[in-house]
């Protein structure tokens, strides 16, 4: 599933290269603004779509399709 | 929903003339704690505040009272909260957000004698500092009224709520036990001759309002939009830009700053009240407020059957100090007696300051538990009279 | 698959639905759990449909609050440290209709607001508060909280921390609130579904969230600044009430409990009692 970092909201924690279960993720070169050293999703044919990398993620730097999908989505439940 | 007001005679005490004040001004919310000599205000408002359908609710503490009218007036409401002494340092705090956030509300201090807790159940007057200064930070100015009597305590708790909205401001009732427990004639009148300031609100839409208008000080009748208007408010107690996001800019603390100063400074005409008796010929003059008015008059009364040319001076908006009002005496009068209820010397030394040495300043203090007699102010005045 | 620089043009969804722009990043340090607590509690909120016209948040002082202060793309209360519970309370009885999201933290809600927070749990106000537990003071750089664990090093405690936290979630249950929950920062699904819950229960809905603070906790009390060590400290040190159940008491000590401690749904609460009051005595 393609996935897109969000640059400038990244702070390097390394939570979806320590957490992601296929290892999808690998530290990358390159640096944003802040000088946090970004991931990048190398292995992306072992993706599972799990999602975990987005929900581990601190900063909302990580974009995910299905994300995209479920929240455009009405919630429906209601209070 | 009608206005609560219940217009009539009624023999009833001050505090008890505030509450009933507060209803007729639109005061929907009401959070305080037990604290003699306010409590009565309290019990009164909890039976007609449902009445109403009003809010009113005996918090944990003091400092919760204080933060839950601030939410309830940004929720919407008019609010108010009452203490004394000790109850209004702890009130201090809150006081801050208020300020800091240009929230309309109401504090009420029925001052007793202290420091500390005092003499709970007895007059004092040593609060009249602490409610223009104790707020930490400085950086603002702060509206309060004195009442000297059951009617005034109704009428100007009304002015109050309406000063508030005007100057989106929190503004102090600053009354006292005398005061507060003296039963007297209160006339409530017709709803129609009451002049209640609603709440103003934005005419602009969201992505045009701002809601602190650090860019124009000195405004007044500024809109206060509340929660769940779509306004989208930020409401926040750090020094914040006018949108309301946290800033640490010095150009904004600065702006900031000047608007909470200058909204009140900038606008002295409108928040002159005072009180003169005798004065157009007086050669020395009397000068109290509050529960400590009335012994005053008498006293100047005394002096006159003698022959003494004394006249009264009152000040009824007590901050911002009416200091034209007082230097306009002082180069009038020779000799000007500050009679109050403390010992350290509070309204003395505004008074001091605002007569510019024009005149001879006086102070009869007193520590409290008693107003002065009217013959104590009498042979003070025999005694410094030339 | 790509990185995008220029961040506003390209959002997170939750970021583009419901927080101002503007306002982010966050300023959270690399790491810190708050944010993926801030994730749950949009999760929570984008399922139930809720908008920023009919939901506010209140926040303290503290790293808890600051970080979400005049984000909400509604209405945000920022109020003192340690008064969000009565300032939610003026809000709450204002605006009855309205939902509100607390948050708060464990100074913010267990030192100088303790005493508001435990009477909101009383009068069992119908707000949802979200406890950000990271067992010391972030923002002012690492002192000692209610929370801290007992020998800890923090700056306020060099030779060790000699007090005992307290169990916030057994409070919020002896004092009465309807729902009170505690997870950790990782725990997503329970985390979004108990937000939920919360939100939806009349009552005070009172979720507590360990999470992992690498800046101070890490540093000061783990001697790490790994945001990875932090977390696995905290998954060492907590275990599910359901496995609780099965261990002996000794194994427990210096554990702390996760799950559901109460629902109660049925019991009122301050905001309900007051519209039967009014129903009783308006007299217009």
């Amino acid at each position: 599933m393609p996935t897109t970092i969000i640059k400038e909201f990244c702070k390097g924690c390394g939570f979806c290269i320590a957490h992601c279960p296929k290892k999808v993720y690998d530290l990358s070169e390159e640096m944003n603004k802040k000088g946090y050293r970004l991931p990048r999703p190398v292995r992306v044919e072992n993706c599972i779509e799990c999602g975990l990398c987005d929900l581990y993620c601190p900063d909302f730097a990580i974009l995910l399709e299905k994300t995209e999908k479920k929240v455009r989505a009405k919630g429906k439940e209601g209070r | 929903m009608s206005s609560g007001v219940k217009p009539g005679k009624y023999f009833v005490q001050g505090d008890e003339a505030i509450a009933e004040g507060a209803i007729a001004a639109g005061c929907r919310f009401f959070a305080g704690y037990p604290i003699t000599p306010a409590s009565e205000t309290s019990e009164a408002m909890a039976r007609r505040l449902p009445e109403v359908g009003g809010v009113c609710l005996q918090m944990e503490d003091e400092l919760a009272s204080i933060h839950a009218i601030g939410g309830a007036s940004v929720g919407g409401l008019k609010a108010m909260t009452i203490s004394s002494g000790p109850g209004i340092s702890l009130k201090l705090e809150g006081l801050g957000w208020g300020i800091k956030n240009e929230i309309p509300y109401l504090v009420v201090d029925i001052q007793r004698a202290g420091p500390s807790n005092g003499v709970a159940t007895r007059v004092g007057q040593g609060d009249f500092y602490t409610v223009r200064y104790g707020s930490a930070g400085g950086n603002s100015s702060l509206i309060a009224l004195s009442p000297n009597s059951t009617q005034e305590a109704f009428d100007l708790t009304v002015e109050c709520f309406n000063l508030s909205e005007i100057f989106r401001c929190p503004v102090f009732l600053l009354s006292d036990e005398t005061v507060g427990h003296t039963r007297e004639l209160l006339v409530i009148p017709e709803e129609s001759k009451l002049n209640v300031v609603k709440r103003i609100k934005p005419t602009v839409p969201p992505e045009q309002f701002l809601m602190y208008p650090l860019d124009t000080p000195g405004v007044t009748h500024y809109p206060f939009p509340n929660i769940g208007e779509g306004y989208g408010i930020c409401v926040s107690p750090y020094t914040h830009t006018s949108k309301g996001y946290a800033s640490t800019a010095q150009d904004i603390q600065e702006k900031m700053a000047k608007r909470l100063v200058f909204k009140i400074t900038e606008n002295l005409d409108k928040l002159v009240r005072v009180e003169k008796q005798k004065l157009e010929d007086a050669e020395f003059a009397v000068v109290a407020y509050g529960g400590n008015a009335r012994p005053a008059i008498a006293a100047v009364d005394m002096a006159r059957e003698k022959g003494m040319k004394v006249g009264f001076f009152r000040p009824i908006i007590v901050w911002p100090f009416p200091d034209g009002e007082v230097l306009t005496v002082a180069e009038k009068v020779k000799t000007i007696l500050v009679c109050e209820l403390n010992i350290d010397g509070q309204l003395v030394r505004e008074v001091s300051r605002a007569a510019k040495g024009k005149a001879e300043v006086y102070h009869l203090g007193s520590g409290g538990v008693e107003p002065h007699l009217p013959a104590q102010i009498f042979n003070e005045i025999r005694r410094l009279y030339q | 698959m790509s990185t995008v620089g220029d961040t506003l043009k390209v959002l997170h969804p939750l970021v583009a639905k419901y927080l101002r722009k503007e306002r982010m990043p966050h300023m959270a340090c690399p790491g810190c759990g708050i944010g993926q607590v801030v994730h749950a509690a949009l999760l929570a909120i984008d399922e139930l449909g809720l908008t920023p016209k009919d939901t506010v948040w209140v926040q303290g002082v503290g790293c808890s609050s600051r970080i979400t202060y005049s984000t909400w793309m509604g209405d945000n209360v920022d109020a003192h440290h340690g008064r969000i519970f009565a300032v939610a309370t003026g809000l709450k009885m204002a605006r009855p209709d309205m939902n509100f999201l607390l948050f708060t933290g464990d100074g913010d809600c267990g030192a100088i607001g303790g005493n508001h927070f435990i009477h909101a749990c009383r009068r069992n106000l119908d707000v949802t508060a979200i406890l950000f537990n990271n067992g010391i003071y972030g923002m002012t750089g690492g002192q000692v909280a209610p929370t801290t664990p007992p020998g800890a090093v923090t700056t306020t405690t060099p030779y060790g921390n000699i007090e005992d936290p307290f169990d916030m979630c057994q409070m919020a249950v002896a004092a009465g609130a309807s729902y009170v929950a505690r997870w950790k920062s990782t725990d997503f699904r329970p985390l979004v579904s108990s937000i939920k819950k919360g939100i939806q229960v009349k009552g005070l809905a009172f979720i507590e969230v360990l999470l992992q603070c690498p800046t101070n906790f890490g540093r000061y009390v783990l001697k790490t600044s790994q945001p990875q060590e932090v977390l696995k400290w905290i998954k060492e040190h907590s275990l599910y009430k359901k496995d609780a159940e099965k261990l002996p008491p000794e194994e427990l000590a210096g554990k702390y409990l996760l799950g559901e401690f109460v629902y109660r749904p049925e019991r009122t609460g301050i905001v309900e009692r007051y519209q039967e009051l009014l129903k009783k005595h308006r007299k217009e």
